[in-house]
């Protein structure tokens, strides 16, 4: 397989290193994280020690829908 | 933070339960699908929600705003409420109750909010595709040989090498290395959220695999990894950073 050299040597720091050994299983898209978010929220709303393991390795994983999905929380929390 | 008091404020305004809790989630469904004037006062209920999802999102994210101005908010607000609305339109059909209506509303918002603000971020900022260039650690050393912290980074960029392809390469350093956020990335690259999150899947189980399979990380049952703390970090949360490597 051909690489590109890069002239600049990539050092992954400690925080790459976790984010790329980061477990994303189960498996979850991040369009199936779309359509469970409006009532993941609500149950991490009503109970912040609810857990869904498959959103939860989701939003480790997936910087983008984790945002969203903090941010859906804090909306419905300061209601 | 500015979204937390300005969502304080809103908390605290007296009389603040919506209105729109009051009505049932059928009910918005019906009154949307409707027509006539009611439906006119359903659509201007909805896009209220949508500029207050929309409004906490963009606050949330501003300080990644090339232009943080209110003003300059204020457009982005408008126009992701807007956009949103039509999405929602779009999928109304699929809403099945499982949630409160406004929450099943807010999340269009919030999606679209936070996609324009990263697109933003990123408008006038090159999207480099590059690979690797770590010096590949030899495979039949062990782990014993290395040291924690920088020679597991060593085992990772060599599996890196052995396992991915130069394309889950640079889908990975661009994503996790260099902060670029994956809907800018997919924009860039004609492609989509789902589908580069699915190649970061990949690469992740693939890295894991070897890494495991070389000794460098527990199996699957113990989450955390045999001999760092590096991936046992509870949570890599590249939002935080979301653009900003
Ligand atoms: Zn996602």
């Amino acid at each position: 397989m051909s690489t590109t050299p890069h002239p600049d040597p990539t050092d992954l720091t400690p925080r790459h290193v976790s984010a790329l050994l980061q477990d994303t299983t189960p498996w979850l898209s991040c369009e199936e994280c779309f359509e469970r978010m409006d009532t993941y929220a609500e149950a991490v709303v009503r109970d912040p020690a609810h857990t869904d393991e498959a959103m939860a390795a989701h939003l480790r994983g997936c910087a983008a829908c984790d945002e969203e999905a903090q941010s859906l929380v804090q909306l419905l929390a300061a209601q | 933070m500015t979204a937390v008091s300005r969502d304080e404020q809103r908390s605290t305004t007296p009389e603040s339960p919506p209105r729109t809790e009051a009505v049932g989630p059928t009910d918005w469904v019906a009154r949307l699908g409707g027509g006539g004037p009611e439906q006119a006062v359903a659509l201007r209920e909805l896009h209220e929600l949508m500029l207050r999802a929309a409004a906490h999102q963009v606050w949330r994210m501003r300080p990644a705003l090339p232009d943080p101005s209110p003003a300059a908010v204020e457009v982005i607000v408008n126009q992701a409420a807007d956009e949103a609305m039509t999405a929602l339109l779009g999928k109304l059909h699929t809403f099945e109750g499982r949630s409160r209506f406004t929450t099943w509303a807010f999340k269009f918002a919030i999606l679209q909010a936070a996609t324009e603000v990263r697109r933003l971020q990123w408008q006038h900022r090159e999207v480099e595709l590059r690979d690797l260039d770590v010096p590949i650690a030899p495979t039949h050393e062990g782990p014993e040989l290395y040291a924690e912290g920088k020679d597991l980074a060593a085992a990772v960029a060599a599996a890196m090498h052995r396992v991915l392809t130069p394309y889950q390469r640079r889908i990975a350093i661009a994503l996790l290395v260099d902060g670029v956020p994956i809907d800018v990335l997919a924009d860039r690259l004609g492609t989509n959220r789902g589908a580069l999150y699915k190649t970061l899947h990949d690469v992740r189980v693939r890295l894991r695999a070897e890494l495991t399979a070389n000794g460098y990380l527990a199996g699957r049952r113990a989450s955390s990894p045999a001999r760092t703390s590096a991936a046992s970090t509870p949570r890599v949360s590249p939002t935080h950073t979301a653009g900003t490597p």
